[in-house]
């Protein structure tokens, strides 16, 4: 990026507030993906003027830009791709109010996600969409990824808790959608905003719904034998007509690693174990509860473990949220995937995971939201050997391919961004993805606005590409990308 | 002579033959109160399209109509070229009861969705009026929904996925199928709600739930729409995780059988409605009824555990117009905050004081039913009203109306609303305008 420009920004943000030497570009050029590219600069803007007064130089000059917050994400949404200028929003990080009466809160786009829950159990309440990130990652960044997490089965993703956003639109334009109110007159631009990944436009103000903390909750183990077992649980659970706050699942690759790094206690002979959460009124968490465990037992659980304090409670969630990064035993890269499926077909894409795994001579480690089908495999490789990353890159393509051909979704809560753009073919055909290109161009006719994000570039998901008429992707389709710059 | 061009005949073969033409037949299609030129019934999302796009090149406009429950809304259309009737285009294509998903096709009946999912001991959670004739398609349209929305969300937090026509012939799926997905922009959401203005739906994806092991329903009576709304807000703050609540002016209350009466027609209902296991709905009804007597509740009554399912259909009716014959009523639906909804009652009843109301404080929804026989109605009293809410973020919209008043209707909405967006989107999507022009929110 020009010196004039940089200037510019400086003259917006303060002197202090602008990055641009080299050594600071290297540390944003990534963020939890595989895909890495060097941002042009980086800009932390005060303000919701601040960025949109950023949007509008970037508007005037043509330069691509792209919002980020913690940098956690998985997919690549907050890649600097074409070497956009990088807006961060980790000055924005003010919890404007918290109203426990309306069971709101008003935040700025850097709030880390655990802050707007602290903040709110003072107030008896909780903020409940729980990425396994969510320490760090922010409140901007779920609701452009649309986030979801380890207690979403019963109670729903971030879509689902959020009333309104103040955005900075890619002209540059600040408007609300939605608000403080359900139902805000005209088309539902917010429920199509949340999940965008940064390509409509940047959130400088959100106002998250609040709901009431559970009085109890009880978190119980299941350890099986076999996979098998573990997922008709998972199936017969949801048949009983229980949704637990959480169902999720882990095979004997993940606990082996999870008990070197975290130590949860869990037992690592174990062929998968299941983790359970149910929560609500005493009376009914000791019921279902009961049902629960009858269902487990019923499966052949060799053993089902009520966490008797919250020490142990925090203990197993510690050792389930620490499974991605206890990969490190196996190797110092792993590749993720977010596919989903519905969740009676669990039993068969287990199996389709194992034998796609003895195919390329890999090894891939599973650890998931069971209760709503939301898999992830972790398919380890070492990134030094060429070879390896080309088959776990194929692998990936493969395990996405099953899960649309089982009706299911490429993501269920990571985003598209860089990492699956050219496997939304495999989900969606030309008609689909014409309608999400024309959605687009309402927001951001320019492509500035984390341009090359979500919609397909090539052709490195073959199946897919066949699905489209005559393989190749219309030039249309192609162009709603965006440009590289 | 329409029914003798060449256009007439290639949208009759469009749609198999079922096309109407004469005045009288095509009468019972009228929206509110205009009978359309025509009106084609396409039996699949395939042939819907192909006559949307016949009708838009063209250069007419089309209204595409469920039950026609919701058809009062205003402006009252000047003439109405063509309605695509979908009543034809009905059936449940795919329920998976474990993995608690159902597609069904836009026509179906809401009700016939309900007694298919019933057998297999689940629901689908979206208590919208109009239930016996309400079609899914109609009712996402509409953004339709009731006081369960406090425990399951709205009608759009429980949709997956849909097909949808435009009117350039597009067919596209848009969501998924699965209860979790964030692949690609979610661009069916922008059809829930849109009033039918920016193209078909077609078929549907949604989330279902299972049906509880027991329901309780409590009423409290109260003395004024404050008492009521502010324990509705104890309740909805607290950790009973209640499924829905709803409070009803006592003339409002009285149109259904079955609630008890109040000891004056001042006097507010609230009923609490639980769900969930057996001890747990006690627990719910017990604490319910103790944050009641806390706001000084004058009597107290929980309905027998199994007339608790009819009661709340019934009492879902008071919601949005059904209960209320269209011609008679204007129906107005105001969103507001939480704490705000008594305040809401209070204004819009010393403007129209023989208005009836029925709201769901705990999520910040008045409806407001004002007779036309016993009030004078007037547009400005609207927009006098809304600027007087509105500074406490009050939004409105008018659900029914009959055709000599809502012509002239003017309703008011908030500049913080993104009208540009809005337009460029139906624009986006409706580049011809042939999906009821003039009929969205705000004019689209």
């Amino acid at each position: 990026m020009d010196a004039a420009f940089i200037e510019r920004l400086r003259k917006i943000v303060g002197r202090r507030h602008v990055l641009s030497e080299l050594e600071d570009l290297r540390s944003y050029e990534y963020d939890a993906s595989i895909d890495r590219s060097l941002p042009g600069a980086i800009v932390f803007p005060g303000s919701a003027s601040d960025v949109a007064a950023v949007v509008h130089a970037c508007n005037d000059r043509g330069y691509p830009f792209v919002a980020r917050g913690a940098g956690t994400g998985l997919s690549g949404g907050a890649v600097a791709e074409s070497g956009a200028l990088v807006v961060a929003t980790s000055r924005l990080r003010r919890i404007l109010e918290v109203d426990p009466d309306n069971r709101l809160a008003v935040v700025e786009p850097g709030v880390p996600n655990a802050e707007i829950g602290a903040a709110a159990r003072a107030h008896a309440l909780q903020y409940i969409p729980d990425p396994s990130s969510m320490a760090v990652c922010t409140i901007g960044g779920n609701i452009a990824e649309n986030s979801g997490g380890l207690h979403c089965l019963a109670y729903g993703v971030t879509a689902n808790h959020v009333l309104g956003v103040e955005v900075v639109t890619a002209d540059g334009d600040t408007v609300w959608l939605g608000g403080r109110t359900v139902d805000a007159p005209g088309y539902d631009l917010l429920g199509l905003f949340i999940g965008s990944e940064g390509t409509l436009g940047i959130v400088t103000k959100a106002v998250v719904r609040l709901t009431p903390l559970f009085e109890a909750s009880r978190t119980m183990l299941g350890v099986y034998d076999s996979i098998e077992q573990a997922s008709r649980a998972v199936s017969d659970i949801i048949a009983a007509g229980i949704i637990p706050g959480a169902l999720e699942m882990m095979d004997r690759l993940t606990t082996i690693a999870v008990e070197e790094s975290v130590r949860a206690g869990f037992p690592t002979d174990a062929a998968a174990i299941l983790i359970i959460e149910v929560d609500g009124l005493r009376e009914g968490v000791e019921e279902t509860a009961a049902a629960v465990r009858a269902v487990c037992e019923r499966n052949g659980a060799r053993e089902v473990r009520t966490a008797q304090t919250e020490e142990e409670r925090d203990r197993i969630w510690r050792g389930r949220k620490g499974a991605f990064g206890a990969m490190g035993r196996y190797s110092p890269t792993y590749y993720v995937q977010d596919g989903v499926i519905p969740r009676t077909k669990l039993p068969e894409m287990l199996r389709e995971i194992a034998d796609i795994a003895r195919r390329h001579d890999l090894r891939i480690a599973n650890v998931f939201h069971a209760g709503d089908g939301n898999i992830h495999p972790l398919i380890v490789f070492d990134a030094k050997k060429p070879d390896e990353v080309e088959r776990a890159v194929v692998a990936g393509d493969e395990i996405l391919a099953a899960c649309v051909r089982h009706g299911g979704s490429i993501s269920g809560e990571h985003g598209i961004g860089t990492e699956k753009r050219d496997c939304m073919t495999l989900q969606f055909t030309a008609a689909d993805l014409a309608l999400m290109a024309r959605v687009k161009t309402v927001f951001n006719a320019r492509n500035l606005c984390n341009p090359l994000k979500m919609f397909p570039t090539s052709r490195r998901c073959g199946e897919g590409a066949r699905k489209l008429a005559g393989g190749e992707l219309p030039p249309a389709l192609r162009a709603a990308a965006g440009p590289a710059f | 002579m329409l029914e003798t061009t060449p256009f007439a005949a290639s949208l009759q073969e469009a749609v198999g033959g079922r096309m109407l033409v004469h005045p009288l037949e095509c009468r019972p299609f009228a929206i509110a109160g205009s009978p359309p030129k025509l009106v084609v019934s396409p039996a699949s999302i395939e042939e819907a399209a192909l006559a949307a796009k016949l009708v838009a090149l063209e250069n007419e406009s089309l209204v595409v109509r469920g039950a026609g429950t919701k058809s009062w809304r205003p402006p009252a259309p000047g003439d109405v070229f063509a309605v695509m009737d979908m009543t034809r285009c009905d059936g449940v294509v795919a329920h998976e009861p474990g993995d608690l998903t159902v597609t069904v096709k836009a026509g179906t009946k809401l009700a016939h969705l309900q007694s298919v999912l019933s057998r297999h001991g689940q629901f689908f959670p979206c208590d919208a009026p109009f239930a016996a004739q309400a079609t899914i398609g109609g009712t996402l349209a509409a953004g339709a929904g009731g006081a369960l929305r406090l425990r399951f969300g709205s009608a759009r937090d429980n949709t997956l996925g849909l097909r949808v026509a435009l009117s350039d012939g597009t067919l596209a799926y848009s969501g998924s199928k699965v209860v979790k997905s964030v692949a690609g922009y979610d661009a069916y959401k922008l059809f829930i709600g849109s009033l039918g203005t920016l193209g078909v739906i077609g078929e549907a994806t949604l989330k279902v739930a299972p049906l509880p092991a027991a329901d309780g329903l409590l009423a409290a009576h109260f003395r004024s729409p404050r008492d009521a709304a502010a324990c509705a807000l104890d309740i909805a703050r607290s950790n009973l995780f209640v499924w829905a609540m709803s409070m009803h002016a006592a003339v409002a209350a009285a149109r259904v059988g079955g609630l008890p009466d109040g000891k004056s027609a001042k006097t507010w209902l609230l009923l609490v409605r639980c769900g969930g296991s057996p001890a747990t709905v006690r627990r719910q009804i017990d604490g319910a009824a103790r944050l009641c007597k806390g706001r000084g509740a004058l009597d107290m009554f929980e309905a027998p555990p199994h007339a608790v399912v009819k009661l709340c259909s019934r009492i879902a009716e008071l919601a949005g117009g059904a209960a209320y014959p269209a011609g008679e009523f204007i129906v107005m639906k105001f969103s507001a905050l939480p704490a705000h909804v008594a305040e809401l009652a209070d204004a819009a009843l010393r403007v129209w004081p023989s208005a009836e109301i029925s709201a769901h404080p705990a999520l910040g929804i008045a409806y407001v039913h004002v007779p036309l026989e016993r009030s004078s109605f007037r547009s400005e009293q609207l927009s006098a009203l809304w600027s007087d809410l509105h500074r406490r973020e009050c939004s409105v919209a008018v659900l029914a109306a009959p055709p000599a008043i809502s012509r002239d209707l003017r309703v008011p909405f908030s500049e913080a609303v993104p009208i540009e967006l809005q337009r460029r989107m139906k624009h986006a999507l409706d580049p011809r305008g042939a999906f009821d022009p003039g009929r969205g929110a705000a004019g689209l």
